[in-house]
């Protein structure tokens, strides 16, 4: 195992190209799906490696937690299985090797939540910055993974039900909807806002509101949800604030408004960015909360090292969607309602934290404090979020997202 | 100027050669004379906020005004000597740039001047310093555009980051002077009974205390929409109709204390960038979007949002962070050496630029009163300078008291930008001490 390792490791990832990634898809053809099964093959080893790497150099004292073993062998087990998998020279078995790696994708499904909760109980062994470092690395990693991956099972889906929407290149849609995607996202959160909140604000759409572009799906359906669910949460509390100190008599929340800016060219670079604008009057956040929002927000949640068994987890666990919230796996309905108590109880840095946190590759500015640092110029596999707040007003949320067609150089 | 009689040329020649001559003898006399600026150049400046202005300018007495006078005259030569020290320290090349050399000049002249002024013993006395620092302000006018130009034609020399903090830093050293002069006149004249015309509103010296700032927004963008700019430029719509209504909400009620010349500056611009784009982007169809402005008063800062259809920051800007296009660097900014812009400038330099709401109107109407077919060709460039001051100058001006002015675009729809200003009046003035 060691050898193997010390293999995979001296010959560095290389940066994953998406048009060539897409391009198993378009066409799907059997060698097409072939070639990208070799790619898969050549590629996940070496990102698991460093993910193994990465893990063994953590603190010895943290390595033996729990949750950080667990996550630890998953990752072992599975470049192992990687790293002396025989090529993939037939469909039958591509067949098999899909199926595997499906079950690959889902036992490390809840990696961040595990991992969180085991760096929640380790925050007094690491500082924060160690601990960010590691998570920012862990994520990176983790998108190129899990994008390789899926994206082999869905070519390789493909090319077995053909039928299926054309408009599909493996996980990419090309004419994804934001506006079917608000609806679909918007009446989850509507429903979860009525249940634990009591009411919620309406949505508007508006802008070029037929818009289409490629995209990950899932990627937008979680990052639109996260977005949402701050702004819900936020819109009626703020209005319960303003009735109680008799500002507001209102029973009514003011809408969040989503606008939709087309794809657009940006700059000289060629590659093509929808955006869109997220506005709420959930009452903003104070400049003094700003740093929080975009933490990994550890030590601010509140929590202490007890641990409840199926909540907790810090921000990770609550958020991840449509599965558990605990490490032990179960798929829970009445979760649900727990996922928001939780987020109401933390406040925003939930919400944007865990999109940080969960790796849906946006990296985040800070322009309330005209941060330099922030570098919006970053165009790597998502795009970028940028955060307002009008203090006692509301918040807008501005989103860019890489348009995923062949056009363009994008490598992660 | 000399308009007739050849007897005239002769004696310009003269005096320009003289005026050659003594230049050059007295900037070595001005080496050996560095000594006083030095002695000015290592006192502090005393930073004052908000706040204590109004509160020193409220109760309002012979003896205050005085005491006040003569703050005002020790405090700002060691501003200047500052700024000078600045300028000194900066490449040869650099300042013997043309707009340099002038603003150099200027500021050598202001500082000996006030400098050697007597110190100010009555209310007579003090009406004339009044008038000499009314007159030294008017001077100094030409400041802005020069430097600008100056500096954008030395950017082969200077880094970019040298070039913006020296640019900042002299922009911010202004305002403070212009704050201390004018809040002292303004107290002069309240105090003389000279009140000046404020439509009732409460104000003490050049701050407004109950600053409702819908009022400003609603001024601004009826000047913005009346002033005869769009008429004038070929690119600009035919009449105001077709330019953006400008919508008010949030906590419309909003008041507070600040600089009235101040905010209204910044917005000013912003709307006007916001009309532009807007129009530009809508002038084929039927009807214009219209440019929503949210104010809110939060418990440290009044904030206002100006977001605009206006399709959003151009093409070339939108790799751009905000810093830069706040930025005076033409390194970080290319449109800063555009021949537009420069020989913009140059006319700018030459009449001069104060960075007020005022003074734009009133240059538009000074054109528009001329023979309209005659000034179009002046026009374009005296009336629609896109100097492409109107960003860097807001974000100082926003910066000043300790507020932020960031922008975002929503490339392919609009702009927003997000003006916040401290409303405590607690902060001190930006300057360096």
């Amino acid at each position: 195992m060691m050898e193997l390792l010390a293999r995979y490791e001296s010959t560095p990832p290389r940066p994953l190209n998406l048009a060539q990634l897409l391009s198993y898809g378009n066409p799907t053809t059997p060698e097409s799906v072939l070639s990208s099964g070799s790619y898969a093959l050549a590629e996940l080893p070496r990102r698991l490696a460093t993910r193994v790497r990465a893990l063994e150099a953590l603190p010895f004292i943290v390595g033996t937690n729990p949750y950080v073993t667990k996550t630890l062998n998953a990752f072992k087990e599975g470049f192992q299985w990687l790293a002396i998998h025989p090529p993939v020279t037939n469909l039958r078995e591509n067949g098999a090797f899909v199926e595997q790696l499906a079950a690959l994708v889902q036992r490390h499904a809840n990696d961040i939540p595990t991992m969180a909760k085991g760096f929640q109980e380790c925050s007094r062994y690491m500082s924060p910055t160690q601990i960010s470092d590691f998570l920012d690395g862990t994520i990176r990693n983790r998108i190129s993974i899990r994008l390789i991956a899926e994206q082999h099972i869905a070519v390789s889906q493909a090319l077995d039900f053909p039928g299926n929407s054309t408009a599909y290149v493996g996980i990419v849609d090309m004419k994804c909807s934001p506006k079917s995607m608000i609806k679909m996202c918007g009446s989850y959160v509507t429903e979860l806002c009525e249940a634990t909140l009591g009411g919620s604000p309406a949505i508007m759409v508006d802008g070029y509101i037929d818009a289409t572009f490629p995209y990950v799906p899932v990627h937008l359906e979680y990052i639109l949800t996260e977005i949402l669910k701050n702004s819900f949460r936020a819109t009626v509390e703020h209005q319960a604030k303003l009735r109680k100190s008799g500002v507001s008599s209102s029973t009514i929340y003011p809408p969040v408004t989503i606008t939709i800016s087309p794809p657009t060219a940006n700059g000289a670079e060629g590659a093509t960015y929808l955006s869109m604008r997220i506005r709420d009057q959930g009452g903003g956040v104070l400049p003094s909360n700003m740093a929080r929002i975009f933490s990994y927000a550890f030590t601010t949640a509140g929590r202490g090292s007890e641990s409840n068994s199926g909540d907790g987890g810090g921000p990770y666990a609550a958020q991840h969607i449509g599965g558990s919230a605990s490490v032990g796996g179960d798929d829970d309905d009445a979760g649900n309602a727990n996922i928001f108590g939780e987020i109401a109880g933390k406040g925003l840095q939930t919400g944007m934290g865990t999109i940080a946190g969960l790796g849906y590759g946006l990296p985040m500015s800070r322009l309330y404090a005209n941060d330099d640092t922030a570098d919006i110029c970053k165009r790597y596999f998502g795009g970028s979020l940028d955060f307002f707040s009008l203090e006692g007003w509301g918040s807008d949320v501005y989103l860019k997202l890489r348009c995923l067609d062949e056009a363009g150089d994008s490598t992660i | 100027m000399f308009k007739s009689g050849n007897g005239h040329l002769p004696i310009v020649c003269g005096i320009k050669t003289i005026r050659r001559a003594i230049q050059q003898q007295s900037s070595a006399l001005l080496f050996y004379q560095n000594r006083q600026l030095e002695l000015y150049a290592s006192k502090e400046a005393k930073r004052l906020t908000l706040r204590q202005l109004v509160y020193f300018g409220r109760h309002m007495n012979e003896e205050r005004l005085i005491t006040s006078a003569n703050y005002v005259r020790t405090e700002l030569p060691i501003r200047i000597a500052h700024r000078l020290r600045d300028l000194q320290a900066l490449p040869y090349v650099v300042v013997t740039q043309e707009g340099v050399a002038k603003v150099y000049e200027l500021y050598w002249s202001a500082f000996e001047k006030l400098r050697n002024y007597p110190k100010v013993t009555s209310l007579a006395e003090n009406d004339r310093f009044c008038q000499f620092v009314g007159t030294l302000l008017n001077e100094h006018a030409p400041v802005i555009p020069n430097l600008s130009l100056g500096l954008s034609l030395s950017s082969p020399h200077l880094p970019p980051d040298k070039l913006d903090s020296f640019m900042r830093r002299m922009l911010i050293s202004r305002i403070s002077r212009r704050v201390l002069a004018e809040h002292h006149i303004a107290l002069s004249d309240t105090f003389s009974g000279r009140g000046r015309e404020t439509n009732g509103e409460p104000h003490v010296g050049i701050i407004f205390t109950g600053l409702n700032v819908k009022r400003s927004v609603e001024r601004c963008s009826r000047l913005l929409k009346e002033s005869p700019l769009w008429i004038m430029s070929s690119s600009g719509p035919s009449d105001s109709s077709q330019l953006p209504d400008v919508e008010v909400n949030g906590h419309s009620s909003t008041t507070f204390a600040y600089i009235r010349e101040h905010l209204e500056y910044i917005i000013f611009e912003l709307l006007k960038n916001s009309m532009l784009a807007t129009y530009s982007k809508h002038q084929n169809e039927s009807s214009t979007p219209s440019i929503q402005v949210t104010i809110v008063a939060g418990e440290h800062d009044v904030g206002i949002r100006i977001s605009d259809q206006g399709s959003g920051l151009p093409f070339h800007d939108r790799l751009s962070k905000a810093s830069d296009l706040f930025s005076f660097s033409h390194v970080r900014n290319a449109t800063r050496l555009e021949d537009s812009r420069l020989g913009a400038l140059r006319t700018a330099s030459e009449n001069g630029l104060r960075a007020t709401v005022d003074e734009q109107v009133g240059n538009w109407h000074k054109a528009h009163a001329q023979d309209p077919i005659a000034a179009e060709t002046t026009s374009s460039e005296l009336l629609h300078p896109r100097i492409g001051i109107g960003l860097p100058m807001s974000n100082i001006y926003a910066t000043y008291f300790g507020g932020t002015l960031d922008l975002v675009s929503l490339d392919g729809w609009g702009t927003d930008v997000y003006l916040r200003l401290p409303k405590l009046g607690t902060n001190l003035e930006g300057i360096e001490v």
